[in-house]
């Protein structure tokens, strides 16, 4: 370790190898304790499949009944929110199922008492046209994913400045033959978490999917973002789900104020 | 290459940057939007007020607040940094009347907040101030000025300007539409205003405040509910 001039400590590099390493393996022995909280911890971490509401859970075979065609995620409250105002709104939309799950850094304690509001991934399925996903990829399947990321990690030779946010970008498997309604992501840019991962698993499995990606400066709610989804409208994943626009608009801004969240930090 | 040299506001980064200027310019944008328009006869503040909580007095969030009788300005960011600088401003306001026998120009207010702003992106243990303003005002000369000031320090002279969240898009109409007919009258300035805020308000046109100074007259507050 060593102290600089502005008083912050850093850690050397060191070319001989990393010294601690005996002291480390000591330390790492397990107790029994220790394997009954990980067992524990195990536990409370598996993720759930719920039928609509209840406690019940989903069954897989159930879910083979629909095939589906098409799968549309939103990930983050702004894709949320785009989703629901302009494509759920259109045509009656039926709650399935959630998923619910825990992990350390959760702020709820309790697992199995969890209410539906608190589910961190809700399915539905348009009533008049009752396709839902099932358990292992099936042919014609199409997956459309929606997601926000800070501006700022949006890498460029321009100055973040002179950026036009919010914009979009995609990024689409190799299956996926249709075009675009924007940019595709340009490197060096990577994809994290969710997204990333559900992108992943389509290529794997040769699943045509779609990621749009809104860069925005506003990562809370805000109108001007979710608008910035508007162009996928008109995309042929989504078309045919989408009837009426300005009542859309109308829900939209219904949500803005309804979850507006009071901070006194900025004004 | 920003984790290494953004931690310290007084070490530049190997291509140039001051990250911490940088990062104070993202804690404006968090702020709600705030527009000024510069016409002949009349200086226009247009501010989105956010939607004050049940309890809360509705009196003490302000977000555009007089510098003297003839300067007024909105900020956006950090709240709690603007009560600062403006606590300031006004101090220097009535003491450069006392000591000089003249009111402030817009011009000499708004280089004083600037100064004090950029001395704190140069301290060691300081970080910089979290808000833009917009300054408005008339000089002895009758000639309308608009200012705005950011977190590094500089400041300069606009006709028309916008800070805050989705200030770009703001910006982008107010280009498109400030003309020297838009804001020949005092009453097409005030539309102008208005009309460039409800592009990005979120809740309509309920949270609006403008604040107005004519020629020679003191500053007036409207709010549309």
């Amino acid at each position: 370790m060593a102290a600089t001039f502005f008083g912050e400590v850093v850690k050397a590099p060191c070319r001989a190898g990393t010294e601690d390493e005996e002291e480390e393996e000591e330390g790492r022995r397990e107790t029994p304790e220790d394997r009954e909280v990980r067992q524990q911890l195990a536990r409370k971490r598996e993720v759930r499949l719920l039928r609509r509401q209840t406690k019940t859970s989903l069954e897989v075979s159930l879910l083979e009944k629909y095939p589906c065609s098409k799968f549309i995620i939103a990930i983050g409250n702004n894709a949320v929110a785009f989703l629901s105002s302009f494509v759920m709104n259109s045509g009656v939309w039926e709650e399935v199922g959630c998923a619910k799950l825990w992990n350390e850094w959760c702020r709820t304690t309790d697992t199995t008492h969890l209410s539906s509001t608190e589910a961190f991934c809700v399915f539905y399925h348009l009533k008049s046209n009752p396709l839902v996903f099932g358990s292992c990829p099936r042919k014609n399947m199409q997956i459309t994913i929606l997601t926000c990321r800070h501006v700022t990690d949006y890498k460029t030779s321009e100055s973040t400045g002179s950026l036009p946010s919010p914009f979009l970008r995609a990024l689409k498997t190799q299956n996926f033959k249709d075009s675009a309604c924007c940019p595709l992501l340009e490197q060096p840019n990577i994809v994290h978490d969710l997204p990333a991962a559900v992108l992943s698993y389509c290529q794997v499995w040769k699943i045509p999917a779609i990621l749009y990606l809104c860069y925005t400066d506003v990562m809370k709610l805000d109108l001007i973002t979710v608008e910035a989804f508007k162009p996928i409208l008109s995309t042929r994943s989504l078309k045919g789900l989408v009837k009426n626009i300005p009542q859309s608009t109308e829900i939209l801004k219904k949500l803005m104020t309804t979850n507006e969240i009071q901070s006194n930090i900025y004004t | 290459m920003a984790s290494r040299y953004d931690r310290a506001i007084t070490v530049f980064s190997p291509d140039g940057h001051l990250f911490q200027v940088e990062y104070a310019q993202e804690a404006v944008k968090k702020g709600s939007t705030a527009v000024g328009i510069r016409g002949t006869n009349i200086v226009v503040l247009g501010v989105e007020k956010k939607s004050v909580a049940k309890l809360q007095d509705e009196r003490t969030v302000r977000k555009i607040c007089a510098l003297d009788d003839h300067v007024c300005m909105a900020f956006a960011g950090l709240t709690a940094d603007a009560r600062v600088v403006i606590n300031r401003a006004c101090v220097e306001c009535q003491s450069h009347k006392l000591t000089v026998e003249d009111p402030v120009t817009v011009e000499y207010i708004t280089r004083f907040i600037a100064t004090l702003k950029q001395k704190y992106t140069q301290s060691n243990g300081r970080r910089p101030f979290g808000i833009s303003a917009l300054i408005v005002g008339f000089d002895d000369d009758g000639i309308s000025r608009l200012y705005q000031t950011d977190p590094s320090g500089t400041y300069h002279a606009w006709k028309a300007n916008a800070i805050g969240r989705s200030a770009k898009t703001v910006r982008e109409f107010l280009e498109k539409n400030y003309t020297e007919d838009a804001i020949a009258s005092d009453s097409e300035a005030i539309k102008l205003a208005i009309k460039a805020l409800l592009e990005v308000v979120q809740s309509g046109g309920k949270n609006i405040e403008l604040a107005i100074i004519r020629r020679n007259q003191p500053l007036k507050r409207k709010k549309y509910l």
